[in-house]
């Protein structure tokens, strides 16, 4: 084994994924495994939770998680450092400016500008945080499932 | 080698011990298999609405400017009304005052915003044809693809532009519900398997809920009786000339929350 398991790392960079825990948050930790015989490097991804109690990170953010001195439970070993890269909020590195797939936004607005922009047209300074519409039109903050059972009761995460 | 044989011998004994072939259940769980619904159905093409109904007095989307027809007889009018035209002039009609709401500018046509929004109108013209028509292939193949592929470009958007997404999500009045991580067809076995967990669960959290109020019913009289010790040890630890260890206002902290708990108490009552 070259590298050491993923929850002796002292700081570590994960993926949020959809957890129903309260206070803490699953992340799902890449690291590379060497296959000796082989001589190569080969994917292994580990899932941890961290203690977050104010629910900083949302699912799909990129977040540096750091290991606790003390396991708080269980399963909770590690901490919510800091949020490195939001989920569909990139910025680009070198100008700062925000990004939205392979344009800046700025081009885009300067674009709609010249065409002649309209009324109702999506604006990024008036739009509500990310999160509005979590429970409402956004399922993708949990995990669905089939539906497996028909009890007469409404089962929103179900597909 | 020798991990995989130890695992074997231990499933072995395991077998040997407990018989889990055949093995039925006690429990009285009664599985209903939820109904199929077609995968071109709203249900899980996400739509909240359907098409509307369009007033079929209308002209033509590319006659309703025209000067000639202001002019001619009421015949003609009549002619070039949605009425008298195919089903798919209603349909561009409404894909247009689909597009029409939320497009950038005037000539935008391919933002990911226009492309969604004329997707959602096709998809939506095309269940209706589903709903009168249900053996019609050729629309029911073309309406799963383009279901599809409207999923799929919601995916890439919410990975881009989180904000824009959810303002999509609004206007288009559509759910988004990603696909399960390991998706399994539903079987008898698999939904017992998970009706029984839940079923486990129901009962660990009852009997943990009726744990935490026994205990609540018992914290008064635990308070009172912390609060008489305290004083007991207090005074007996002057009287011998000890150093008094229990101060005044660790048994003031205590009473304050006995306090708190009646009044949390009569306050439920009321």
């Amino acid at each position: 084994m070259a590298l050491p398991a993923a929850s002796k790392a002292y700081m570590l960079l994960g993926v949020c994924v959809p957890s129903l825990k309260q206070g803490a948050s699953k992340f799902k930790v890449k690291r590379l495994e060497l296959d000796v015989n082989l001589n190569m490097y080969f994917s292994k991804h580990e899932f941890l939770y961290a203690h977050d109690p104010t629910k900083l990170c949302k699912t799909g953010d990129i977040v540096l998680i750091e290991q606790l001195p003390q396991k708080l439970t269980r399963l909770i070993t590690h901490k919510v450092k800091e949020v490195i890269y939001p989920l569909g909020d990139t910025t680009c590195p070198i100008t700062g400016k925000k990004v939205v797939a392979s344009k800046y936004r700025d081009h885009i607005e300067q674009v709609n500008k010249i065409y002649g922009e309209r009324q109702n047209v999506f604006k990024y300074d008036e739009a509500p945080p990310r999160g509005w519409q979590e429970d409402k039109k956004d399922f993708s903050h949990v995990e669905t499932y089939p539906k497996y059972h028909e009890d007469g009761s409404e089962q929103p995460y179900s597909v | 080698m020798n991990k995989i044989f130890s695992t074997r011998v231990e499933r072995d004994l395991v077998g040997l011990i407990i018989r889990t072939y055949a093995f039925k259940s006690d429990l009285k769980i009664k599985w209903v298999r939820p109904e199929k619904i077609p995968c071109y159905k709203p249900h899980h093409s996400g739509d909240l609405v359907s098409m509307p109904s369009i007033n079929k007095n209308q002209y033509l989307l590319e006659f309703s400017k025209s000067k000639e027809l202001e002019t001619a007889n009421d015949y003609v009018k009549r002619l070039f009304t949605l009425e008298f035209n195919p089903n798919k002039c209603t349909q561009k009609l409404y894909i247009k005052q689909n597009t029409d709401k939320i497009k950038r500018h005037e000539y935008d046509g391919a933002s990911i915003e226009v492309k969604l929004a004329r997707w959602t109108g096709y998809i939506r013209a095309w269940q209706e044809i589903m709903e009168r028509f249900p053996y019609n292939k050729r629309v029911k193949v073309n309406l799963k693809e383009l279901i599809e592929k409207r999923k799929k470009h919601l995916r890439y958007l919410r990975k881009w532009d989180y904000k824009k997404f959810e303002w999509i999500l609004e206007e288009l009045n559509i759910v988004y519900k990603p696909s399960p991580t390991d998706p399994i067809p539903v079987t008898r076995k698999w939904s017992l398997e998970k009706l029984t967990d839940r079923y486990c669960e129901g009962i660990k959290q009852e009997r943990l809920q009726e744990l935490r109020l026994m205990f609540e019913r018992e914290q008064p009289a635990f308070l009172e009786e912390k609060i008489r010790s305290l004083e007991f040890i207090r005074d007996e630890q002057k009287e011998c000339g000890v150093e008094v260890t229990v101060t005044q206002q660790e048994i003031d902290s205590v009473k304050e929350k006995l306090d708190k708990l009646k009044l949390k108490k009569l306050e439920v009552e009321d």
